[in-house]
């Protein structure tokens, strides 16, 4: 009897002090997002450039300097002599990136850090980052195509949709 | 030159091409066509106000040896001024067709932007505004595109003027049911093939084939991903991708050709004026695309305004371009007897001179709208069998709209736009 009841304490302070150990203050957790920059594609351009604008971007973006007048009614020219403008402006771009005094990573620069260039460039012609697919895809298209140089990528996205609006 | 890789129709004689009513695989309709009479039209706007008298009246003797017989001496008084350059080709225009002497601009203000926007949209524009304001009817570049192939190309339909101010705008109209995808290739000649136009353009970077190809892929993509898309013909008339790479070529290979001097005395007459250069700019692209429709222009006997012997001088090289003109026609295959050329003035000058006097004491003539301005010519040349060959009409007939529905009759598709346009088919000039 007097076992029994020595079982019954030990067991209830046995069972106190797992409650005891057992007992914590529950955490609070809280679940956050990490902040990412969220845009769609076309968010705030919904002006296309004109002909000037155009011509005086694309200037700046290759060569890192404003376009002078001089230079700038040099460059309207073309466009005042022939009617399909896209070709006119596609026949500038690939004009000025054959200067020599264009700004322009080299290809093995671009390759050493694709990830790198991609952000870079999409900030520089497109004044955002791409998404995460752009940048799957792009990465991609790049590393399985040596023929791909940052000529290449600065041509297409200078005569792309995108690069005429603002 | 490259040509152009898709098949051409052959130089061919009056076959039909009546073409029954189908169901495209687009699920358009392609309407029948009528009977073409030839495949080509040459339009030249001939030359910035001319006045009949100096013109087929032969007044001061004949200033135009190229289009018109007979062998008038010039006026003693203004010949020191003259400079007679002779024959471009062995026969001239008014032999190989039909010379209507009395035609008429005969509505709308006398002006060169009203005469340019009447007589190529087929409708009278009835305000004097020499503003860059396209057109509200369509011009007979968008008649023809829409409808005649479902697919016609850009450059099958050119443009070229000498000048630019308000001529950029004709190349399509804000018609809603037409406009810059039916529009021609506009193309001025003086400013493209100039140095700063060489300099922005002349040294490009190149690309291997597999590299367009992967600039369309990365174009493409970048395009899909873009939610704004760009509206079909916001940036003018646009060429396909095989067209463009095809003009592309060919501005290139002009500024090569021009400097490498090929470009100084290509008539073997000494330098051309501005003029003469716009239509050999124009022979240019018939030598290389064959286009089905053509307009060009000429503008330098405006001149007139201050000094008429330098008036007739550039009507005797008007008159040699357009010799020159047939002659590049007539040589090239393709095009040789199976072109129509339609020379008209857009408008002629006044009876009465101002008060300016040139230095062989001629006065200057303006064009402001009396009867006189509005009397101007009209010379249809083309194949013997098809054009009616050496027939001058002396009386009353024609004006400037009858210009559109002639040149719709003349490529077949005439019964899409008939309707539409209150000038009428020149059937006198054809058998």
């Amino acid at each position: 009897m007097r076992t029994m009841k020595h079982i019954s304490i030990w067991a209830l302070v046995a069972m106190i002090a797992i409650q005891i150990s057992g007992c914590t203050k529950e955490k609070d957790i809280i679940y956050e997002v990490n902040d990412v920059d969220v845009q769609q594609p076309n968010a705030n351009k919904d002006y296309a450039k004109t002909l000037t604008e155009f011509i005086s971007i694309a200037f700046a973006d290759l060569f890192g300097q404003n376009i002078n007048q001089a230079q700038l009614q040099t460059l309207a020219v073309p466009y005042s002599g022939f009617g399909d403008l896209k070709l006119i402006e596609d026949m500038i771009i690939k004009n000025m990136l054959n200067s020599q005094a264009v700004i322009i990573p080299s290809d093995s620069e671009m390759r050493a850090n694709v990830d790198q260039f991609l952000l870079d460039t999409y900030q520089k012609f497109f004044n955002r980052y791409p998404n995460e697919f752009e940048l799957w895809h792009m990465k991609n298209l790049i590393n399985e195509n040596s023929e791909i140089t940052p000529e290449l990528v600065y041509y297409s996205m200078m005569t792309s949709n995108e690069y005429r609006y603002y | 030159m490259k040509r152009r890789g898709f098949i051409k129709k052959a130089a061919a004689t009056s076959a039909a091409a009546f073409v029954a009513p189908y169901i495209l695989p687009s699920g358009r309709l392609f309407a029948a066509t009528g009977t073409r009479i030839v495949d080509h039209v040459v339009f030249c706007l001939f030359a910035g106000g001319v006045r009949n008298l100096e013109a087929v009246h032969k007044a001061d003797g004949n200033l135009m040896p190229n289009t018109l017989l007979g062998s008038e001496s010039i006026s003693s008084d203004i010949s020191g001024g003259v400079n007679l350059i002779g024959q471009a080709g062995s026969q001239r225009l008014q032999e190989v067709g039909t010379l209507f002497k009395e035609f008429r601009f005969a509505q709308g203000p006398t002006g060169h932007f009203s005469g340019h926007s009447s007589v190529m949209t087929g409708v009278y524009n009835l305000q004097d505004i020499n503003i860059r304001q396209r057109p509200n009817t369509p011009t007979i570049f968008e008649l023809y595109r829409k409808h005649t192939d479902p697919s016609a190309s850009a450059l099958n339909a050119w443009w070229v003027s000498n000048a630019l101010g308000p001529y950029p705008a004709l190349n399509f109209s804000s018609h809603p049911e037409y406009g810059a995808l039916y529009g021609a290739n506009y193309i001025q000649p003086a400013s493209l093939i100039s140095n700063e136009s060489y300099a922005a353009l002349g040294n490009p970077k190149t690309f291997s084939n597999e590299q367009k190809d992967l600039v369309n892929q990365m174009r493409g993509f970048f395009d899909n991903h873009f939610g704004n898309q760009v509206v079909e013909g916001s940036a003018g008339v646009t060429n396909s991708a095989s067209d463009k790479e095809l003009v592309e070529q060919f501005i290139l290979e002009t500024f090569n050709n021009a400097a490498s001097g090929l470009y100084n005395n290509p008539w073997g007459i000494g330098g051309l004026s501005g003029d003469q250069f716009n239509v050999f700019a124009a022979e240019k692209i018939i030598e290389e695309f064959q286009p089905e429709l053509m307009v060009v222009n000429m503008q330098d006997v405006d001149v007139c305004h201050n000094n008429f012997t330098a008036y007739a001088n550039n009507l005797v090289k008007a008159d040699y371009a357009l010799g020159h003109l047939w002659q590049t026609i007539q040589s090239t295959p393709g095009m040789a007897d199976n072109t129509v050329l339609i020379a008209v003035p857009e408008h002629g000058r006044n009876a009465q001179p101002n008060t300016v006097i040139d230095p062989y004491g001629r006065y200057a003539l303006d064009h402001t709208n009396d009867d006189m301005s509005r009397e101007i010519f009209c010379l249809v040349a083309g194949p013997a069998g098809k054009v009616v060959q050496n027939q001058v009409i002396d009386q009353v007939m024609g004006e400037s709209i009858d210009v559109v529905p002639t040149i719709a009759k003349i490529l077949g598709f005439d019964d899409q736009v008939g309707g539409m346009l209150p000038g009428q088919h020149l059937e006198a000039a054809f058998v």
